[in-house]
């Protein structure tokens, strides 16, 4: 099965779980417009060739925008959900300063996102055990050192039920 | 008659558990029977203390029911404050929103006056260049000039040798008194004798 695209590393999960600019809940839409041509628009070109799945895949509820050839400059515009928008000029800069610049002003800082996952594993209890969707784990018998699910392994005699009085009466 | 309220079958406060009317024979429009003519329908009898104790029990039971759902409502009520005040956000976030917001603007200042730089040079440059094409221009213009002077100035030299009709009759004179010798001869070493008979 052929790749598919110039770049398909950027198709693979590996790489879209690198990006690292989580936006706050406040930025409801990113617009770009940058042009196809020209030098000073190169930093926006391989921004939005390189950078903007990562950025879509972590923020799956933003909406992304892009415009081409309709400024002489190229720009990024948020518009965040209170009204307010913000302007971004990002002529004569390379992608990864672009992608910097943004996580500066817009994105989740790291204690906040170490918070938020503190939060979601405190729903959960990895010691509990059920259905696995929910917990880690559904039966002792799963776990390594402990006594093998008798549907694969049969128990000794002794510790099966039919035969425990049998040996009570006996002793 | 299969008499069923709305959407949910069995569900009808006022006669659960599914209790049918037994009118049996007569429909309502019917006259009760002769036999039913002086009969007087009593209440059913009631025990005062009986009755007294049920209705304080009723009572405190639903005192205490109202008591926990008012609770309950106020305990839900309060929750979802709560979610509204911590959802928005705090006066450092938005401190803190404000600062990264000035300092994006002074980015894009930044980035303005590199870019006025940019076009200042750009300008500059392009003046510089349209000004050597015109002097590149200029000179060529002048040597051109210069060249037709010189041309100009040869043919009127040349123009005081020229043949006109006055010395017409003088110039063949002179060329048939002086009669020019192209011939020479030249050897195999290559040297060239100009010198020889004419005749």
């Amino acid at each position: 099965m052929p790749m598919k695209g110039r770049f398909p590393v950027r198709r693979t999960l590996q790489y879209l779980s690198q990006g690292d600019v989580v936006f706050k809940s406040s930025v409801k839409v990113m617009t770009v417009n940058y042009n196809t041509a020209g030098e000073l628009s190169e930093g926006a070109r391989k921004f939005v060739f390189f950078n903007i799945p990562q950025i879509q895949y972590k923020n799956p509820w933003v909406q992304i925008m892009l415009f081409r050839n309709m400024t002489p400059s190229p720009f990024l515009r948020f518009y965040l959900d209170n009204g307010e928008q913000v302007l971004v000029d990002v002529e004569d800069k390379t992608n990864k300063e672009i992608t910097e610049h943004v996580k500066k002003i817009l994105g989740k800082s790291k204690e906040m996102l170490e918070k938020e996952e503190r939060e979601k594993k405190k729903l959960s209890h990895p010691a509990n055990f059920g259905p696995k969707k929910y917990h880690l784990r559904e039966c002792m018998c799963e776990i390594e050192g402990q006594v093998p699910c008798p549907a694969f392994v049969p128990l000794p005699k002794e510790m099966r039920g039919k035969y425990k009085p049998a040996m009570k009466n006996e002793a | 008659p299969g008499l069923c309220p709305g959407p949910f079958p069995g569900l009808c406060p006022a006669w659960s558990p599914r209790a049918v009317p037994a009118r049996g024979r007569k429909t309502r429009h019917d006259p009760p029977a002769k036999s039913k003519a002086g009969r007087v329908k009593m209440p059913p009898p009631v025990d005062p203390e009986e009755l007294l104790v049920v209705l304080e029990r009723y009572r405190q039971h639903r005192l205490v029911l109202s008591a926990l759902r008012a609770e309950f409502r106020a305990e839900v009520l309060q929750k979802k404050q709560e979610e509204r005040l911590a959802a928005e956000p705090s006066v450092e976030e938005l401190e803190e929103h404000r600062r990264l917001m000035a300092w994006n603007d002074e980015e894009n200042a930044r980035q303005r006056a590199r870019r006025e730089e940019r076009f200042r040079k750009e300008e500059e440059e392009q003046k510089r260049r349209k000004f050597e094409i015109a002097e590149k221009r200029a000179r060529k213009m002048e040597a051109f000039l210069e060249e037709k002077e010189k041309e100009v100035l040869q043919l009127q030299e040349e123009a005081k040798n020229f043949i006109t009709p006055e010395n017409l009759e003088a110039r063949i004179e002179e060329c048939l008194d002086n009669p020019r010798n192209y011939n020479f001869a030249i050897d195999k070493d290559g040297r060239i004798v100009k010198r020889t008979v004419l005749s």
